[in-house]
């Protein structure tokens, strides 16, 4: 396969998973503005999510409406779903013979919904909520497009790949915008938080069968951390990443096949031999970070040995 | 018949042949889709051309159009009521366009040899190096099965008698034939059953002759040889005609910077290492295909594929060089040419042209220009034209001082009327003028043309232009069986 392809087909596919991230990420932060208006504020999410000036963040965090249309159909924001979604569908266009034609469709079709004109008028005046959900179904449209027309060859290992290292990192961003303020205190009990959080990642049913009891912040971080039947978990994540990457291994490039193959095996140990217990007496948040850091350099060395074209 | 809302005004204008209406009836090969649609409401004819349109967006057939940093994705204008040409026609133009592309290969070959056909004083040896497209880097080099052009696009139009005439050859990257098959996927899908019962002939074999002659093409002889179709990137606006080409075959799309040469052969990056190339079907104009020896600045290119070429070790699709036979001031001489290498009378007519360095003919064309269209002789998509009928006393006087400074770059021909054809608008038909661009296939086996064609029109009323550059659309293109 061509480099320049499998590279497109990886930020085809992390772009797609990224506007997933975001768009549950909006859904879940928007349901609890409307219950807590009073302590809820939209700042962590900005800073986590997008470029903003810190200025403007003041400005917009207390108005749901504004931060919705700057995180979904702002031209200007480079991490806005109308931007992501852009440029999700132009590596697909590039690599049209690459992906069957309802994969293509389906990726065009995203983009002309995200496109419409409509969709700013409706996001300022009817429920978020529904309009959030239109997108989010879009791209699950997507994944089983995927699941079910791509032949399962080297292109499909690129796409997992690209689904599941941006997974880990959205995964961790989400739950970092309760826990990047040090002082988060782990006995309180912010039920209607996690509760919309678990629900907007599909974890709720889990959580209650896991945990039956009440909501546990110490909890929420074993399940979206360490719980590896979850499919949004990082350890999850970064499991299916090793999986696919393993596909990969080929006589050909051997020696950089095993260069990536250890830092990812290297990360996957450092999760999966971690416990709620020492992560909160690391910090979660310089924990999330110890991880993303970690996947930041295999997305770079990956970049370097397989897509190094030009 | 009776005439119904549907044919309410159609007003074929004097003095042209319309492709629907004879006196006032409606020919034969038109009654089965006239009847069908009139038995639909206007309601349900629009409803189709708007699902036409949805289904273009859709599948992303569509250009992109860069203003203030902004893509804006935009289809090619379509006409629903398709262009219908019967058995014989087709049969006529399928011989004229073989015979005439048999002699341009044949000028080709020998334009880049021996020359006999300059020796022998039937084209002007100015002519040939006068023109820019004309390659020294290709003379003396055979190319494979002595084939230059692979892929023909010949645009024919018809005069005011009902009778073809060959408008332009296009024999560089003729682009549109991923409109001939959408075009008609797109009937299927608008038009219901509407296809079989008129007996129409299947424009699905394109892709499959193509790959089977780019295969035969290959310089290795192995099994599994690899092709893959050049282009410029996602930017160029026949992009969606690259890549659906590249999955109809079942080939690699690739751009300049996938490729590499290394010891005269073509490779290219793949993430396990250089794969050797051995056919490129480019659609990337000569001027940009190697920096080295074309335009150094050009970014789309490949550093020294024309060594790998002349070399014999990658076959490219069409050949390199090919400009100096579609050239506009060269197209007369190819009813010359038809003589002179196949001793056979033309059976496609020219349209009379006028060579603007010869002084008699431009002194005739300067006193006639209300008469004349002038184009120029390497421009293509209509770009740099005069519409003598249309324009203003001051452009004629402009454009004429332009034409006096090169006029070897100028060729003016009669306004030829276009015929006519049925176009759906505001909920009746209406006659539009059009042309017609069947696709030629070369291969070692001979000369194919599968039965169909792209037929561009000129939606504005009155015009004569169709590029799509100018305002045109398009029509699936109906060829039935005898």
């Amino acid at each position: 396969m061509l480099s320049r392809v499998a590279d497109s087909l990886y930020w085809m596919s992390r772009y797609i998973e990224r506007t997933d991230g975001i768009l549950r990420m909006l859904k879940i932060n928007y349901a609890s503005s409307q219950d807590d208006l009073l302590d809820f504020s939209w700042k962590p999410v900005l800073r986590i999510f997008s470029y903003l000036e810190e200025e403007r963040v003041q400005e917009i965090a207390k108005h749901s409406r504004a931060v919705l249309q700057f995180m979904v159909t702002d031209k200007e924001n480079s991490n806005s779903v109308l931007n992501i979604v852009t440029h999700a569908r132009e590596n697909a266009r590039s690599v049209q013979d690459h992906i069957t034609k309802e994969l293509w469709q389906c990726l065009n079709d995203y983009y002309h919904t995200v496109r419409d004109e409509q969709l700013v008028k409706l996001l300022h005046r009817e429920d978020p909520i529904t309009i959030l959900d239109v997108l989010i179904k879009q791209g699950l449209l997507y994944y089983g497009t995927t699941e079910i027309t791509m032949a399962r060859g080297e292109g499909y290992s690129f796409i997992n790949i690209g689904k599941f290292l941006e997974r880990s990192v959205q995964s961790a961003d989400i739950l970092d915008v309760k826990f990047s303020d040090k002082n988060y205190d782990f006995d309180k009990t912010d039920a209607t938080y996690w509760k919309y959080l678990l629900l907007s990642i599909s974890g709720y049913e889990l959580y209650l069968k896991t945990y039956r009891g009440g909501f546990d912040a110490k909890n929420v971080v074993e399940q979206i951390v360490l719980n590896e039947d979850f499919p949004r978990s990082i350890v999850y994540s970064i499991n299916q990443l090793h999986r696919y990457f393993q596909r990969l291994k080929s006589e050909k490039n051997i020696q950089a096949h095993h260069k990536v193959d250890f830092m990812i095996g290297k990360l996957k140990s450092k999760v999966r031999y971690s416990t709620v217990e020492t992560i909160l007496e690391q910090g979660l948040h310089s924990y999330l970070e110890m991880i993303k850091e970690d996947l930041y350099e295999i997305g770079t060395a990956f970049n370097q040995h397989y897509f190094a074209y030009s | 018949m009776q005439t119904s809302e549907l044919l309410n005004k159609y007003l074929v204008d004097t003095n042209t042949w319309d492709e629907m209406y004879k006196n006032d009836s409606v020919r034969e090969q038109y009654q089965g889709v006239v009847e069908f649609m009139q038995e639909l409401s206007v309601e349900e004819l629009n409803r189709k051309e708007e699902m036409a349109r949805k289904l273009f967006m859709s599948q992303g057939i569509t250009f992109t159009v860069y203003s203030s940093g902004e893509g804006i994705e935009k289809i090619f204008p379509f006409d629903i009521i398709p262009r219908i040409i019967t058995a014989p026609e087709w049969n006529y133009i399928e011989k004229g366009i073989k015979q005439r592309l048999k002699a341009l290969n044949l000028f080709l070959k020998d334009v880049y040899s021996d020359q006999f056909i300059l020796k022998d004083e039937i084209v002007p040896i100015d002519m040939i190096y006068s023109c820019p497209h004309y390659l020294r880097e290709m003379h003396g080099f055979p190319v494979p099965h002595d084939i230059y052009v692979h892929i023909a696009g010949i645009d024919l139009i018809r005069n005011s008698d009902g009778e073809f005439y060959i408008l332009e050859d296009n024999l560089r990257t003729p682009s549109g034939v991923s409109y001939m098959l959408e075009n008609r996927e797109i009937t299927k899908r608008i038009f219901p059953d509407l296809i079989p019962r008129n007996n129409v002939r299947p424009v699905t074999e394109y892709p499959n002759i193509l790959h089977k002659n780019l295969v035969s093409l290959s310089p290795r002889g192995i099994s599994n040889p690899t092709i893959v179709v050049l282009t410029p990137g996602i930017y160029n606006s026949a992009y969606f005609e690259h890549t659906t080409l590249a999955r109809l075959m079942g080939v690699e799309l690739v751009e300049g910077r996938d490729l590499v040469v290394d010891g005269h052969r073509v490779y290219m990056k793949t993430t396990s290492g250089l794969q050797q190339v051995d056919v490129i079907y480019r659609r990337v104009d000569d001027e940009f295909l190697d920096p080295l020896v074309f335009n150094p600045k050009s970014m789309l290119g490949v550093s020294g594929i024309m060594s790998a070429y002349r070399k014999g070790n990658v076959a490219i699709v069409n050949a390199i060089g090919n400009g100096v036979a579609d050239d506009k001031a060269i197209y007369s001489y190819v009813p010359a040419m038809i003589k002179y290498y196949l001793n056979e009378e033309p059976i496609l007519k020219n349209v009379p042209t006028y060579q603007l360095n010869n002084n008699e003919e431009r002194e005739y064309v300067f006193s006639n220009m209300n008469k004349m269209v002038v184009k120029k002789t390497n421009e293509s998509g209509g770009y740099g034209m005069l519409m003598g009928h249309t324009a203003t006393d001051e452009e004629i006087v402009r454009y004429k001082a332009e034409i006096m400074k090169d006029p070897r770059q100028y060729i003016a021909q009669p306004i030829i009327s276009l015929s006519s054809a049925p176009c759906y608008m505001n909920g009746r038909l209406q006659p539009r003028r059009i042309d017609l661009r069947p696709y030629a296939l070369c291969g070692p086996g001979g000369i194919e043309i599968v039965p169909g064609g792209l037929t561009r029109v000129a939606l504005r009323e009155g015009s004569l232009v169709v590029n799509s550059s100018q305002g045109g659309g398009s029509k699936d293109t109906w060829v039935l069986a005898g």
